[in-house]
């Protein structure tokens, strides 16, 4: 019998690991074992080069306010290699600072503005912002429920965020917020979907609590890894974790 | 002291008699609430009876705090001391306010040793001069309430500023603790059980925080690790190491779930609990008891004298199984009794419990952060779930590998679920007020005795 394996990058994954976005990762490794894929952790940090045609599967997750700048700071030589795997529809999941700092910039709670790599379109105020019309100077926290627009999918989860992420060209959000926040407790988007990048504010982690997200996921990084084999198929065959 | 901070004080004695004594409830802010609102300087009015002690931190502050009173009695000190449960401004005033001072039997000043909530230390310093800080560590906590760990430091620091005489200790396996600018002398406690010739130089695991040197934002590297991001740490791209250690741990000797024997600068010491991260607590009580002059033998006689304190792991009987019963509510606590329960010798069962109450912290996504996978190196037999985010525990064990476990929705089934365990000794980790559910259904079925 043939073996299938998926090289996962972990982006500053010593540095960006808050709020348990690793949990993504352990999630996505329990559907892939359950179909008999295995899976490589990478992890790819400070210093590091990122080999675009390295990876099956990138995460990007959100970290401290000062790991955040620093992280920021390094994220600019990655920046082209980075832009390469997602135009090639790398599949990525970017959790809070991952998501902002993929786009253009943030402005962080005191003030402070903090350049991203501009691959995607979108762009993070600060919960100060004069233009902020709901909400303003409060952190957005609590439970979060969105319903993703192309399949009527629900995604459960925790959100706990300053930032105000507002979507630009060729990005469509996640999800519709049901009840909770969302991107930025105006618009109610939440996340982002940008060819096969996902982008959410959700801690919970997202593919945790939604299994229906994570074997989605997974189902395209195995299309593109492996094209001949039905992978959707295969994971239908699998509980989904839903909670 | 004026007439006004004398009336103060009198009623709020007489508020915490009619409360203590005649009423049998406990509680400390309220007194403390009407000493403030009849004097609001009525802390400043008695800084003078006293020297005082702030102990603060994430984890371990109830503990430490604890033995640091044992210690410092040991040594002829008359102590005032706080309840793990008034840890905020009124709380502590209350207890002071309403505290009998007495003369300390070695003739030097009386001392309040204070267990202090993060986010109140400037609160305390501002109203009375401490004369010693006491740092155990920062670890990150219920996010939601708390915030993120620099945040944390910095009101710490706010409150140290207010007194730049005092000493501040602190632990110096952390690396935080090297930041921050304020003129205190800094003295430095840790480990140092590990011989150069076995030192393993690297950076620490992915899902470890404060990592970050203080000089050139370089990952640190360590020679050795204690846990989560506490070792000797040293930069690879200038000088920055850890600093030098006052006082340390020189030998750990034997680690058991119930008990741990090692030695600090030389003296061999027992405590009657395991964890390493309680050898911590007893390293930073004899750091404290050093710097007040306690001699090492009183300090160990204090630690032998007083097994009692050693109860927060707390151990029960219920027909026959021996259950420890242990508070989790962040990744680093968690994944230090973890590593407790790597020292178990015998076969257990554990039985999880999560809420997500505002106490428990209402994100619950810190369970991710915890290594249950680790779970699969010790005796582990059996693994059950329950609380109100029961689900969220149970689709963690499970993707750690462990599928198939009980589930208990409600904890009105608590005794019938130890029960059910099929090995003789049981562990119950569970969140704060999962805990004193736990304890209630406990109490009702006779296996503890009284309140809680
Ligand atoms: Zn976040």
């Amino acid at each position: 019998m043939a073996t299938y394996d998926i090289s996962v990058a972990h982006l500053y994954g010593d540095l960006m690991n808050t709020y348990g976005d690793y949990g993504n990762i352990i999630a996505l490794k329990y559907y892939a074992t359950k179909i008999g894929v295995t899976m490589n952790y990478h992890l790819v940090s400070l210093g590091d080069r990122f080999d675009s045609s390295a990876f099956d599967f990138v995460l990007f997750g959100g970290g401290q306010d000062y790991e955040e700048t620093i992280v920021a700071e390094d994220l600019k030589q990655k920046a082209t290699d980075l832009k390469q795997y997602i135009e090639h529809d790398g599949p990525l999941l970017a959790v809070c600072g991952g998501f902002q700092l993929l786009g253009h910039y943030m402005v962080m709670a005191d003030g402070k503005k903090v350049d991203g790599i501009g691959v995607m379109d979108h762009f993070t105020t600060n919960m100060y912002d004069k233009s902020l019309t709901v909400l303003s100077g409060k952190r957005l926290t609590g439970n979060i429920v969105i319903k993703n627009n192309d399949n009527g999918e629900e995604y459960h989860g925790f959100e706990n965020h300053q930032g105000r992420t507002f979507l630009g060209q060729g990005e469509r959000a996640l999800g519709t917020v049901i009840s909770g926040n969302g991107n930025n407790g105006m618009d109610h988007s939440e996340g982002v979907i940008y060819k096969n990048v996902y982008g959410s504010y959700f801690h919970g982690p997202i593919f945790t609590r939604n299994g229906n997200l994570a074997k989605r996921v997974l189902a395209t990084t195995l299309q593109r890894k492996y094209p001949d084999i039905d992978w959707q198929s295969k994971l239908n065959t699998v509980p989904t974790e839903s909670f | 002291m004026t007439l006004k901070s004398t009336l103060a004080r009198t009623t709020a004695k007489s508020a915490h008699w009619l409360l203590h004594d005649v009423l049998h409830r406990g509680g400390t802010s309220l007194p403390g609430k009407l000493a403030v609102s009849i004097d609001p300087d009525v802390l400043k009015s008695i800084q003078q009876d006293f020297d005082l002690v702030i102990v603060t931190g994430t984890n371990g502050k109830t503990l430490t705090t604890a033995l640091i009173t044992r210690v410092l009695q040991a040594g002829g000190y008359e102590v005032i001391t706080n309840h793990s449960g008034s840890n905020m401004i009124q709380g502590i005033t209350g207890t002071l306010v309403t505290s009998k001072i007495k003369p300390s039997a070695n003739g030097k000043k009386p001392v309040a040793v204070l267990e202090v909530d993060e986010a109140n230390v400037e609160k305390i310093a501002s109203a009375i001069k401490p004369k010693m800080f006491v740092l155990t560590n920062i670890f990150r906590d219920q996010l939601d309430r708390y915030g993120e760990i620099y945040t944390t430091y910095d009101k710490i620091i706010a409150g140290i500023k207010h007194a730049p005489e005092a000493v501040v200790l602190a632990n110096g396996d952390s690396p935080i603790f090297t930041r921050g600018d304020f003129p205190n002398e800094r003295r430095y406690f840790g480990f140092n059980h590990v011989q150069p010739a076995e030192y393993q130089p690297g950076a620490a695991p992915i899902n470890t925080d404060g990592i970050l040197s203080p000089t050139d934002h370089s990952v640190l590297h360590y020679d050795f690790i204690t846990y989560a991001n506490l070792g000797k740490y040293f930069s690879t791209t200038d000088q920055f190491a850890r600093p030098n250690l006052r006082y340390q741990v020189t030998h750990v000797d034997e680690l058991t779930p119930k008990y741990s024997t090692f030695s600090i600068d030389n003296t061999p010491l027992r405590i009657e609990i395991g964890g390493l991260y309680n050898i911590y607590n007893a390293l930073t009580a004899f750091a404290v008891g050093r710097e007040f002059n306690v001699s090492a033998d009183q300090i160990k006689t204090a630690f032998e004298s007083n097994a009692q304190i050693f109860g927060r792991q707390e151990a029960i009987h219920v027909d026959g199984k021996d259950v420890t019963i242990v508070l989790i509510k962040n990744p680093v606590g968690t994944n230090s009794v973890i590593d407790m329960m790597l020292t178990e010798q015998d076969d257990f069962s554990m039985l999880a419990l999560l809420n997500a109450n505002y106490a428990d912290g209402i994100d619950t996504s810190w369970i991710w952060d915890a290594e249950f996978e680790k779970l699969h190196d010790t005796n582990i037999q059996a693994v059950a779930t329950g609380g109100q985010r029961y689900k969220d525990i149970h689709v963690r064990l499970k993707m750690a590998g462990f599928e198939d476990q009980a589930i208990y929705q409600d904890l009105t089934r608590i005794v019938e679920a130890i029960k059910a365990m099929p090995t003789d000794k049981v562990y119950i980790v569970a969140t704060y007020t999962a805990m004193l559910q736990l304890r209630e259904q406990l109490g009702s079925a006779g296996y503890i005795k009284g309140g809680f």
